[in-house]
């Protein structure tokens, strides 16, 4: 079976021949290609290129449509970004420091306009092209909720939402949002076949489930309402989730959730019912020092809670830089072996 | 009598600390004073209690939000600033403080909790903001004569690497000032990793920023006592 396969009997309620393995590799493929992370990620030919050698590699089941979030902030008019030689890249410059700079900002009408989003789209297509409809796209985005922490800072925007003026704060999330409903269908225009939709400022770990559905719940609905929640995943961006899945099952037509690690994985099935897709996470920053024999253990762990389940993928957070080689093919190998359905056995 | 409105004041004030409701938060202090209870009671037996209780449950009590903390952590400075001058006696500073998040690392909470919370505690705090490159904490701590240089890092990269914490340390030796200042770090790579703090060149971490004063307390004497 190939990952789409996998993925689409999943859809349909059957069971593949095993758990589909999604590895969230981005930097790595930068070493894949003998390229700095500045060169690599100037070019989205090249970040495809490094996309379709990890996975030929490792042998999971999607490509990653991805360069680094802060791309989502140059689009908004950031125009620094910080590189490293040994981590991913980050917003070297904050688009809004005053509430006029909010007034200011723009989005623009057409992304495919954008050089940086030109990149990406390039990037995207290229991995569309090469799958040849085997292994799933992804693309990724940061939702309106928590865009605003990479472009006023994470501080200055829990003032803004706590504390600060709502005025503001509803116009500042009425340009993220349309900015989000905008990216949506640019990324499926782009080739992408699903959409991880990363909110971790509206998680259970920055915000108390009632403010969720005060505050971020809404926008949620808003930017998913203009181009639908078909193919979008729920990403927890490294915070809790299960506290508010029922309420985004109940009002967004999101059909599948990217758990944390750290969410119970057979207590969200009991809260999202049957249809719902899940992914549940392994906790990859533990990679850089596991042996791959306790990296065998805790993914047969999950797993054996996952297959229970139904339903269910098995996937990685954004994997570090300084997770070993040896490492991933371990963790590779532990979910292949782990992942698979006895139907011989039975 | 104002004991009894201390204790009452605490629980109003965790109330609205957990319902992340800052004017209510402010407004119990506000009628605490109007009571007659003194700055120094507000400080000691509601603000510090208040961020300790919100913030020492952050990692096991998973609750408490980081939203909680965040304003926790925030209204404690905030108070403590505004009522340190109305202190019968004017508490003795127990050192200062320079923080920051290491080089390429624009995750600021973490840094602003610790901050306030040393704040809260009597410590004098410079805050570097996010992004800070290693000459400058060591620029900045000198030019402030500071005791103890923080460092707040959320990547592993920007805690490991050569820009962060390890290249503070050898600044310190080439200019000499290895007695003069201790290094302590903290962030959430630290937590995955009993000895990377050491691997790093720091002198100490703390797991949260409830922990914070305690060890950075215990630097500061180190440096004052050498
Ligand atoms: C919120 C968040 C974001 C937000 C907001 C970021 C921001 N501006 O702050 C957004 C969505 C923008 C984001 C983006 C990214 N993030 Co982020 N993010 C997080 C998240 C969920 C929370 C971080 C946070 O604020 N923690 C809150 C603080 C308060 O908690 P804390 O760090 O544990 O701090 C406590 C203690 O450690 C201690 N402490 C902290 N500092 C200090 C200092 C001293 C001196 C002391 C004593 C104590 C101390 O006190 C604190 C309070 O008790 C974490 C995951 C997680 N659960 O931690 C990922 C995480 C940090 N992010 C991560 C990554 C990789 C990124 C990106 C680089 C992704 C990418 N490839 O593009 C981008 C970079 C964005 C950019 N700026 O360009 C990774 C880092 C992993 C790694 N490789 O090292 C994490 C761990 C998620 C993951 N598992 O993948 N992120």
């Amino acid at each position: 079976m190939t990952g789409m396969e996998r993925l689409a009997a999943l859809m349909k309620g059957r069971t593949p021949d095993r758990v589909p393995l999604i590895v969230n590799l981005l930097d790595q493929g930068a070493t894949e290609l003998g390229v700095s992370l500045r060169e690599y990620y100037a070019r989205g030919d090249l970040v495809a290129e490094g996309q379709l050698r990890l996975r030929e590699k490792y042998g999971y089941d999607g490509l990653l449509g991805m360069f680094y979030a802060g791309l989502d902030a140059e689009i908004m008019g950031c125009h620094t970004i910080l590189y490293a030689d040994d981590g991913p890249p980050n917003v070297g410059h904050l688009v809004i420091r005053t509430p006029e700079d909010i007034l200011k900002l723009q989005l623009p009408d057409d992304l495919h306009c954008h050089p940086r989003f030109h990149e990406l789209a390039t990037c995207i297509g290229i991995l569309k092209q090469e799958s040849a409809g085997r292994w799933p796209v992804l693309g990724v985005m940061t939702a309106s909720f928590s865009l605003p922490a990479m472009l006023m800072g994470i501080g200055a925007w829990l003032d803004l939402f706590l504390t600060g003026d709502p005025g503001l704060r509803n116009l500042l999330l009425e340009k993220c949002s349309q900015f989000c409903s905008r990216q949506i269908v640019a990324l499926r225009e782009a080739g992408a076949d699903l959409v991880i939709y990363a909110n971790p400022v509206a998680s259970a770990t920055f915000i108390m489930p009632q403010k969720f559905r005060d505050l971020a719940l809404p926008w949620v609905i808003k930017d998913l309402e203009g181009p639908g929640a078909t193919g979008v995943v729920f990403f927890n961006g490294g915070g809790r989730i299960n506290p508010i899945l029922a309420d985004l099952k109940k009002n967004t037509g999101i059909g599948a959730y990217y758990l944390n690690p750290f969410d119970d994985i057979a207590e969200a099935r009991q809260i999202l019912g049957h249809e719902a897709l899940i992914v549940g996470a392994i906790n990859d920053i533990k990679l850089i020092n596991w042996t791959p024999a306790e990296i065998d253990q805790e993914v047969a762990r999950i797993m054996r809670v996952g297959k229970q389940q139904g339903g269910f993928a098995f996937g990685t957070q954004v994997m570090p830089l300084q997770i070993p080689e040896e490492n991933i093919r371990a963790l590779v190998e532990a979910a292949i072996k782990h992942g698979r359905y006895a139907t011989d056995a039975l | 009598m104002t004991d009894n409105i201390a204790q009452l004041t605490l629980e109003v004030y965790i109330k609205a600390l957990f319902d992340t409701d800052k004017p209510a938060a402010l407004q119990v202090v506000q009628n605490a004073l109007d009571r007659g209870v003194t700055p120094e009671k507000i400080v000691f037996e509601v603000i510090i209690p208040g961020m300790e209780r919100m913030i020492g449950g952050m990692v096991s009590d998973s609750l408490v939000t980081l939203s909680q903390h965040f304003l926790a952590a925030q209204i404690a400075e905030e108070v403590v600033d505004r009522l340190l001058p109305m202190f019968a006696v004017v508490p003795e500073i127990r050192g200062h403080v320079i923080i920051g998040t290491s080089y390429g690392d624009f995750h600021g909470l973490g840094k602003k909790i610790v901050s306030g919370c040393l704040r809260a505690r009597m410590f004098e705090v410079t805050d570097l903001g996010i992004n800070v490159a290693p000459e400058r904490f060591v620029d900045e701590a000198v030019a402030v004569g500071a005791d103890v240089i923080a460092i707040s890092s959320m990547m592993v990269h920007t805690a490991t690497g050569e820009r962060g914490a390890k290249r503070v340390r050898q600044l310190l030796q080439e200019r000499g000032l290895e007695e003069k200042l201790r290094i302590i770090v903290g962030g959430a790579p630290y937590r995955f990793h009993d000895n990377m703090f050491r691997e790093v060149g720091a002198d100490a971490w703390a797991d949260s920023a409830a922990e914070a004063p305690e060890v950075v307390s215990r630097l500061v004497q180190e440096v004052r006592t050498s």
